[in-house]
């Protein structure tokens, strides 16, 4: 007889939906979480899409720490003197809210308050050491000299999951499955982010910029999102390239990215609160581990759950998606009396039609075109270029817009053959 | 502001009696490429001298470095406890 | 014969997180949470050593808002046995004096103690007194900024750092003491106590529970009255973290900052 019956690791996004959704259907739940208070070592990746959060807590838009909705979307690029950007404003985003921007130290605590409400045992500040075997079958889980036991645990330790890896439960990280996460929180008045973004009414901007001043293969995203209050700024980093380079610091691409001329005016006389890191799961569908097992499932980052493809950028919603199918999967368990592998397999039945898993098997290969060169070296460049001769008054007679386009493109000193196919694979992919 | 003075802003709950990454001086010491030195975020990794410095009391437990090194010698655990950085936004 | 030991703490502000607001200029207190008052750690760390040797019993004595909870289940988590809250409004604002009696008056209620354990002080408030009052308000010895203790025989061997040595006092239970920040590295939370802890709770004790007059607590019992608050502009530090490697490096550094002077 287990003294629980299910063991939750981790109290971020998944572990606290999970941990709320079983405890609400009855179930004996433990929520283990080494930060103390829950959500101090996240980082978020800024924006929460969706509307996951309705199916646990239909009033959650007023009830959960959210920052700023988003009604201002900025994809773009960055080159060492220009900006070029497509900013889209809609009063739809408005209506419909459809993300908002989160620190996480505050919706974890909310989101882990709410599980300790739904009837889960929460602990704080223990870090879980290894999972508890037996007869090839987890049963719970192993703290110093003590072990816990469950009928099943459930495996939502975030980006990098030390007791998936150590277990042999997934694969360890490799440069393609995970990008390196910096971000830096900067302190403004409310007002002072309202008038320099033009916004109103808890209104909110998310800007993602390809950073195409960087050399010699490194490759990079930005990102800007605003808090109440605050600023998120960040970059997301390519191992492969800065490996390659083997020259560049992480540290000073993000210095690079907030001191870009375009990018500083926007956090200028802003105080530094918090300096961050975290992975970033780009991974994708092959990234994914086998979701399920003899008395576990795996929730969330763990499982590689999140979706980028440079325009788009998800992980929490998906994050929160995963925990109430595991929750789901563990209320049938325990209905039959029964967490085997067979059983839990209805975990994995219910992610395989989920919206996060049709995503990346939609998008499957993406990270091939997100980290190309044709986006973060070519296209920077050359929209700078066709943008800079289409507007710059030469006294000279004017060209058609494709002429200067022609130009550009027989002037870089691109593979052209090279160009066309990363071109059509991009439009296929993204 | 340098990363030394980022990261003076942050919480650190340093455990003396834990050091949660470790590596292997004898891999390091051969080490062909020093890759943790440029994707560590918080400049845990140094050269100092022709010789890797490590310390662990500045990590912010992103995990890169364990993903940096293909040589093998980053040992990664989680601190213990409610031990090392403590994010206050996140 | 178990030896009864009373830990007292106090959960403070985490000092790392208290900020100055840029645009108020006033301490800005949002973002700061609430933690174990760390000479308390040393103090509980130094009572779990005596139980690591002695059969004992360690109760955890606190007062404090209801928020106080998670720093008690912390202790339980650490090896303490029992956790007693003494909450409630009318003790809220008291200075040192009252808050000696009401801690002395809940260690009186319990059945039983032989030592009591203090912090050194709080880092919030940093006054050193309450663990001395408690000593005066109960009527027995105590031992303060103590580095090390044991137990034997009925009595606790207490070493205190001085200036130019240590003094060694040996004292017969019940004593109170306290102990200097840093005395020890107080052992981790259990996560198997620290369910049970959570599971079973604290036990909270109110005015009425201490048997105390509202006029002797609180605010209203407190002599000291704050007549003035003055918040002092923060001199603009350079915030500079420096990495130094060697002594002769730190020597130049130091030199170079005109902090340390060659004699002529």
């Amino acid at each position: 007889m287990s003294e629980f019956d299910a063991i939750v690791v981790g109290a971020g996004p998944a572990g606290t939906s999970a941990a709320s959704k079983m405890a609400s259907s009855g179930l004996n739940v433990l929520l283990v979480e080494r930060g103390d208070p829950p959500g101090s070592k996240s980082v978020s990746g800024g924006i929460l899409w969706g509307r996951e959060l309705s199916n646990l807590y239909p009033d959650w838009e007023k009830s959960a720490p959210l920052e700023r909705f988003i009604s201002n979307k900025v994809t773009g690029f960055l080159t060492e003197d220009s900006y070029v950007g497509i900013d889209f404003k809609t009063k739809k985003f408005e209506r419909e809210k459809t993300g908002y921007s989160v620190l996480r130290t505050r919706l974890d605590g909310w989101m882990a308050k709410k599980a300790k409400e739904a009837g889960a045992t929460v602990i704080t500040g223990i870090t879980v050491d290894g999972l508890a075997w037996e007869d090839k079958k987890v049963v719970g889980i192993r703290q110093a000299d003590d072990t816990i036991t469950s009928d099943v645990v459930v495996l939502a330790e975030g980006a990098n999951p030390r007791v998936a890896i150590d277990e042999g439960l997934r694969a360890p990280i490799s440069d393609k499955d995970v990008a390196i996460g910096i971000k830096q929180v900067v302190k403004l008045s409310e007002q002072t982010i309202n008038e320099r973004f033009n916004l109103r009414n808890g209104a909110g901007l998310a800007a993602e910029f390809s950073l195409g001043f960087l050399k010699n293969g490194v490759m990079a995203g930005g990102f800007l999102y605003t808090n109440k209050d605050t600023i998120s700024a960040g970059v997301v980093i390519d191992i492969a390239g800065l490996r390659k380079d083997n020259k560049t610091y992480s540290f000073d691409i993000m210095d690079q990215f907030i001191n870009h001329p375009y990018i500083a005016p926007y956090l200028e006389n802003g105080q530094l609160q918090e300096y961050s890191a975290h992975l970033v799961c780009e991974g994708g569908i092959n990234y994914v581990p086998k979701l399920y097992g003899n008395g576990y499932v795996i929730a969330g980052d763990s499982a590689g759950l999140s979706f980028s493809n440079g325009m788009v950028i998800q992980g929490m919603n998906y994050a929160i998606a995963s925990g109430i199918s595991a929750a789901k999967a563990a209320v049938k368990c325990k209905e039959k009396g029964h967490y085997g592998e067979s059983d839990l397999a209805y975990y994995d039945e219910l992610m395989q039609h989920s919206q996060a898993i049709e995503d990346m098997r939609k998008f499957k290969g993406i990270t091939g075109v997100t980290w190309s060169p044709m986006i973060h070296e070519f296209l920077p460049k050359f929209a700078e270029n066709v943008l800079h001769d289409m507007f710059y008054e030469t006294g000279e007679p004017k060209k058609h817009l494709f002429e200067i386009a022609m130009e550009n493109l027989i002037g870089s000193r691109y593979d052209k053959k090279k160009l066309l196919l990363e071109s059509y694979r991009m439009m296929r992919k993204m | 502001m340098n990363i030394e003075e980022k990261l003076s802003v942050l919480n650190y709950k340093t455990d003396p009696t834990y050091e949660h990454i470790t590596v292997n001086p004898s891999i390091c010491e051969v080490c062909p490429d020093n890759f943790c030195t440029f994707a560590c975020p918080a400049s845990c990794y140094k050269m100092i001298d022709g010789k890797l410095n490590f310390k662990y009391e500045d990590c912010v437990e992103c995990g890169t470095c364990f993903v940096a090194c293909s040589h093998g010698s980053v040992k990664w655990t989680n601190p213990k406890g409610s031990q090392g950085i403590k994010y206050k936004l996140g | 014969m178990v030896l009864e030991i009373v830990v007292m703490v106090k959960q403070v502000p985490d000092s790392q997180e208290v900020v100055i607001d840029p645009v108020t200029m006033n301490l800005n207190r949002s973002l700061t949470r609430n933690v174990t008052n760390k000479a308390d750690e040393n103090a509980l760390e130094a009572a779990l050593s005596i139980k690591d040797k002695t059969p004992a019993k360690i109760t955890i004595v606190s007062m404090g808002p209801p928020q106080t909870e998670s720093t008690m289940i912390e202790c339980l988590a650490r090896g303490a046995d029992r956790a007693v809250l003494v909450s409630d409004r009318a003790f809220g604002g008291a200075d040192t004096y009252p808050t000696g009696l009401t801690v002395a008056s809940a260690i009186s209620k319990l059945e039983h103690f032989d030592v009591i354990i203090a912090g050194e002080e709080s880092s919030d408030s940093s006054t050193g007194h309450v663990g001395p009052g408690v000593a005066e308000f109960l009527g027995i010895e105590q031992i303060t900024y103590c580095s090390k203790i044991e137990y034997s025989k009925g009595h606790i061997t207490a070493e205190r750092e001085l200036e130019d040595g240590t003094e060694v006092v040996r004292c017969p239970v019940p004593v109170l003491i306290t102990m200097l920040l840093g005395s020890n590295f107080p052992r981790r939370q259990s996560l198997r106590r620290k369910i049970d802890a959570t599971k079973k709770g604290i036990e909270l004790w109110n005015l009425e529970k201490l048997g105390l007059q509202p006029e002797w607590v609180g605010v209203r019992g407190s002599p000291t009255i704050v007549r003035r608050m003055q918040s002092i502009k923060e001199r603009e530090r350079a915030g500079k973290r420096i990495t130094i490697e060697t002594i002769p490096e730190m020597v130049k550094e130091l030199y170079e900052k005109n902090i340390l002077k060659v004699k002529k």
